[in-house]
C-alpha cells in the first residue's frame, strides 16, 4: 500500500513540475500565469453552469479514457480512439436522423450502432496486430486520418443538410440522450461514462478474463505459459477498446450536438488516452484525470475570451504533465537492464 | 507528374531518413511528426525575423533538435516509454505552435505573408541543354530536395563504412554486445536522436518554406506517422526507405491529380493514408515467416553464446 502511496505522490509532484513548466511557457507567450490560472478556475468552476460545462467536457474524455484503459491493460496502445469516436458519432447520427423508432429504443439503437462502428473501425488493425504483430500504434494513428476524412465525406457529399453548414440533418428527438439539468446540455452520457468506468474496473478486478488481460499486458510470455490465448485476447481487447471509443462518439452526438458535424469533437480521443495514461490504466482513476482535463478544456473557453493566451495552451500543459510523469516514475526503475523490453507502464 | 512526385517525396524522405538513425539505434520514434511540425513553424519564424530563408531553415532545425533532445533525455536517460513520450511531444508541438502563432501574430489557422522568405529554386546549369523538356526532372527544386535525395547514398555509406554507423547498428541490434564492447549505449542513442532531429527539422522547413511559403495548423498532417510506417517495414535501411517514400510521394501527387479530375476531395485526401496502411499490413503479413525464422536464429545464437562464453559481434544478416 505504501508503494501505491509513493507512486501517487510521485504523480502529484510530476503534475506540479509540469504546471511550473507550463507557467514558464505562459510567461513566454506574454501572459501572467496567475491570471491564466484564475481564469481557468473561473471558467471551469465559476458557477453551476460552468461546473455543468466542465462535466459536459469530462464525459467524452472519460469514455475515451476507459476505452484507452481497456487497451492499455492488455498491453495495447489504441491511439485510434479519435477515429473510432468520429465513426461512432456519425453512425449514431445516421440512425438518429434516418429512422423513426419509439423513444428510448431509438436512442439505444443509435448507441448500439455507434459501438459496432467503433469496433468495426478498429477490427482490421486489431486483426493484423493479433495475427501478424503489425504495430498497432502506427496503424491506429493512420486510420484516424482516414476516419475523419471519411466521415466528412459522408456528411458533406451524402447527407448534407440543405442550406446548412457541413453537418447532417438533426436527429429526431426520440434519439436524444436526455439532459440532467434544465440549465445545461449536460446529459446522461456522464452517468454512462461513470458506470462504464466502474464496471470495467470491476471486470478487471473480479473476473478471470480481466485477470488474463492484465497478465497479458504486464507479462505476455508468462501469460502464454499460463494458458492464455494471447493473440485472440489481444484482438478482443482492441475490439472492446474500439467499441467504447465508438460509444464515446455516439454519446457526444446524441447528447450534445444532436447531429453530426465536421470536426465535432476535436481531440477528445487523444485527451482520453492521456487521461488513461496519467491514471496508469486504472478506469476509476481515469474518472479523476478526465475531470481534471475536462476542467482544463472548459476553463480554456473563458481563457480565449478573457486573456490573450490561446486555448491550445492547455494542450501544452497536458503534454508537459505526461512528459514529466513518464520521466519521474522511471527514476525509481533505474535498476533494470537497458536492453530490456520497455512496457507501457510508467 | 514525376517532378511532382519527387517534390512531394522530399519532406517525407527526409523525415524518414532521420528516423532511420533512431530505428537503427533501436528506438521506436513516434515523435517525428512533432519534430517536423516544430521545424516547419520555427523555419517560418526565423525567416521572418532574419529575412533570410537559410537562417529560417537553421531556426527550424534548431527547434527540431530541441524536441529531439527532449525525446532523448526522457527515453534514453529516464527510460520513459517511447510511445508515450513521442505522442506527448507531438501533442506539445501541436499546442505550442498554435499558442505561439496566436501570441506572435494574433491569428489562428495560418501564417501567410508577414515577409516570409521562401527557399530559392536551384537551376542546374546545362540541364536544359542536356535533357531538353525532361529538365524539370533534375533542375528547379529547392536545395532541400537535393539534400534529401543525396542523403540516401550517403546514409548507405554511413551505415556500412563508418564507425559511428556501425555503433548505431550494434546498439540497435545487439545492445548486450555493445555493452560488452564498451560502446556507450547512451551516447550512441543520443547521437542518433539528434541526427534524426536534424533531418526532421529540414523536412519541416521544406514544408513551410519549400514550395508554399506559409505555416498552417498541424501542417505536417500525418507525414511523420507515415514515415514511421515506412521505417517499420524498411527496418531503417536507406534504400528501402527511399522506395517506400517514393510510393507515398507518388500517392500524394496522384491524389492531387485526382482532385483536379473532380473526385471528392475528402476521399482523395485519404489515398496516402490508405496506401500507408495497406503497405504496413501487407508487409507485416509477408514478414511473418521471417519473424519466426529470426526468433529461431536468435535462440540458436543465444545457446551457442552460452557455450562459447565469448560473444563475437557478427555482421548482421541483412
Amino acid at each position: 500500500m505504501s508503494d501505491r502511496l509513493r507512486a501517487f505522490s510521485g504523480q502529484i509532484i510530476a503534475v506540479g513540475v509540469a504546471l511550473l513548466l507550463g507557467a514558464i511557457i505562459i510567461l513566454l507567450v506574454g501572459e501572467s500565469p496567475v491570471r491564466v490560472l484564475m481564469t481557468l478556475l473561473r471558467g471551469a468552476f465559476g458557477d453551476q453552469e460552468k461546473i455543468a460545462g466542465t462535466l459536459l467536457q469530462t464525459t467524452p474524455i472519460l469514455i475515451c479514457g476507459v476505452a484507452a484503459c481497456i487497451g492499455l491493460r492488455g498491453g495495447m496502445f489504441n491511439v485510434g480512439i479519435e477515429g473510432q469516436l468520429f465513426l461512432g458519432g456519425f453512425a449514431a447520427a445516421w440512425v438518429g436522423f434516418s429512422f423513426s423508432l419509439p423513444a428510448g429504443i431509438h436512442m439505444l439503437a443509435a448507441l448500439a450502432l455507434a459501438v459496432v462502428a467503433g469496433a468495426a473501425w478498429v477490427a482490421i488493425p486489431a486483426f493484423f496486430r493479433a495475427r501478424y504483430n503489425t504495430n498497432e500504434v502506427v496503424s491506429t494513428i493512420l486510420s484516424n486520418y482516414i476516419a475523419v476524412l471519411l466521415t466528412s465525406y459522408f456528411t458533406i457529399f451524402l447527407f448534407k443538410r440543405p442550406g446548412g453548414w457541413s453537418e447532417t440533418p438533426p436527429i429526431l428527438a426520440t434519439a436524444y440522450l436526455p439532459e440532467i439539468f434544465s440549465f445545461s446540455r449536460l446529459n446522461w452520457g456522464l452517468v454512462i461514462g461513470l458506470l462504464l468506468a466502474v464496471g470495467v474496473a470491476l471486470v478487471f478486478r473480479y473476473t478471470s478474463w480481466g485477470y488474463g488481460v492484465t497478465m497479458v499486458g504486464s507479462a505476455p510470455k508468462f501469460a502464454e505459459y499460463g494458458g492464455v490465448n494471447v493473440k485472440r485476447q489481444g484482438f478482443v481487447v482492441l475490439l472492446l477498446s474500439g467499441a467504447v471509443g465508438g460509444l464515446a462518439g455516439g454519446v457526444e452526438t446524441l447528447g450534445v450536438h444532436h447531429r453530426f458535424m465536421e470536426g465535432f469533437a476535436p481531440g477528445f480521443g487523444f485527451d482520453g488516452l492521456i487521461a488513461a495514461l496519467l491514471a496508469n490504466g486504472s478506469p476509476v482513476a481515469t474518472i479523476v484525470t478526465a475531470l481534471f482535463f475536462g476542467a482544463l478544456r472548459s476553463g480554456s473557453l473563458l481563457l480565449e475570451v478573457d486573456t490573450s493566451a490561446s486555448r491550445e495552451i492547455i494542450t501544452v500543459i497536458q503534454a508537459l504533465i505526461i512528459l514529466s510523469v513518464s520521466a519521474q516514475v522511471l527514476i525509481k526503475r533505474r535498476g533494470d537492464s537497458q536492453a530490456g523490453e520497455r512496457r507501457w507502464k510508467f | 507528374m514525376i517532378a511532382a512526385t519527387l517534390r512531394t517525396t522530399a519532406p517525407i524522405l527526409l523525415v524518414a531518413l532521420g528516423g532511420s538513425f533512431t530505428t537503427k539505434a533501436g528506438i521506436f520514434n513516434i515523435g517525428l511528426e512533432g519534430q517536423m511540425l516544430a521545424g516547419a513553424f520555427f523555419a517560418v519564424i526565423g525567416s521572418i525575423w532574419t529575412g533570410s530563408a537559410f537562417a529560417g531553415v537553421a531556426c527550424g532545425v534548431a527547434a527540431a533538435l530541441a524536441f529531439a533532445l527532449a525525446f532523448a533525455v526522457l527515453v534514453v536517460t529516464f527510460r520513459a516509454n517511447e510511445v508515450v513520450v513521442g505522442l506527448a511531444l507531438n501533442i506539445l508541438a501541436g499546442g505550442m505552435t498554435i499558442s505561439l502563432m496566436k501570441a506572435i501574430f494574433g491569428t489562428r489557422g495560418s501564417i501567410v505573408g508577414h515577409g516570409i522568405v521562401g527557399l530559392p529554386k536551384v537551376q542546374i546549369p546545362g540541364a536544359q541543354a542536356l535533357l531538353g523538356s525532361w529538365a524539370p526532372l533534375i533542375s528547379g527544386f529547392t536545395p532541400i530536395v537535393y539534400v534529401a535525395f543525396i542523403a540516401v547514398p550517403l546514409l548507405v555509406l554511413f551505415y556500412n563504412r563508418t564507425r559511428l554507423g556501425l555503433y548505431i547498428r550494434v546498439v540497435g541490434e545487439k545492445p548486450e554486445a555493445a555493452e560488452a564492447l564498451g560502446i556507450s549505449i547512451t551516447r550512441v542513442r543520443y547521437t542518433a536522436s539528434l541526427l534524426c532531429g536534424l533531418l526532421a527539422g529540414l523536412a519541416g522547413a521544406h514544408l513551410s518554406l519549400g514550395y508554399i511559403t506559409m505555416f498552417t495548423e498541424n501542417m505536417s498532417s500525418g507525414r511523420g506517422f507515415m514515415a514511421v510506417a515506412i521505417l517499420i517495414f524498411s527496418n531503417g535501411d536507406p534504400l528501402k526507405v527511399l522506395a517506400g517514400c517514393l510510393l507515398f510521394g507518388f500517392a500524394d501527387a496522384f491524389s492531387l491529380r485526382l482532385q483536379t479530375f473532380g473526385f471528392p476531395s475528402y476521399l482523395v485526401l485519404t489515398v496516402p493514408y490508405v496506401v500507408a496502411l495497406t503497405a504496413l499490413f501487407a508487409l507485416s503479413y509477408r514478414a511473418r515467416p521471417k519473424i519466426i525464422k529470426e526468433t529461431l536464429a536468435s535462440m540458436q545464437k543465444l545457446l551457442s553464446v552460452d557455450r562459447n562464453s565469448s560473444a563475437p559481434v557478427d555482421k548482421n544478416p541483412q
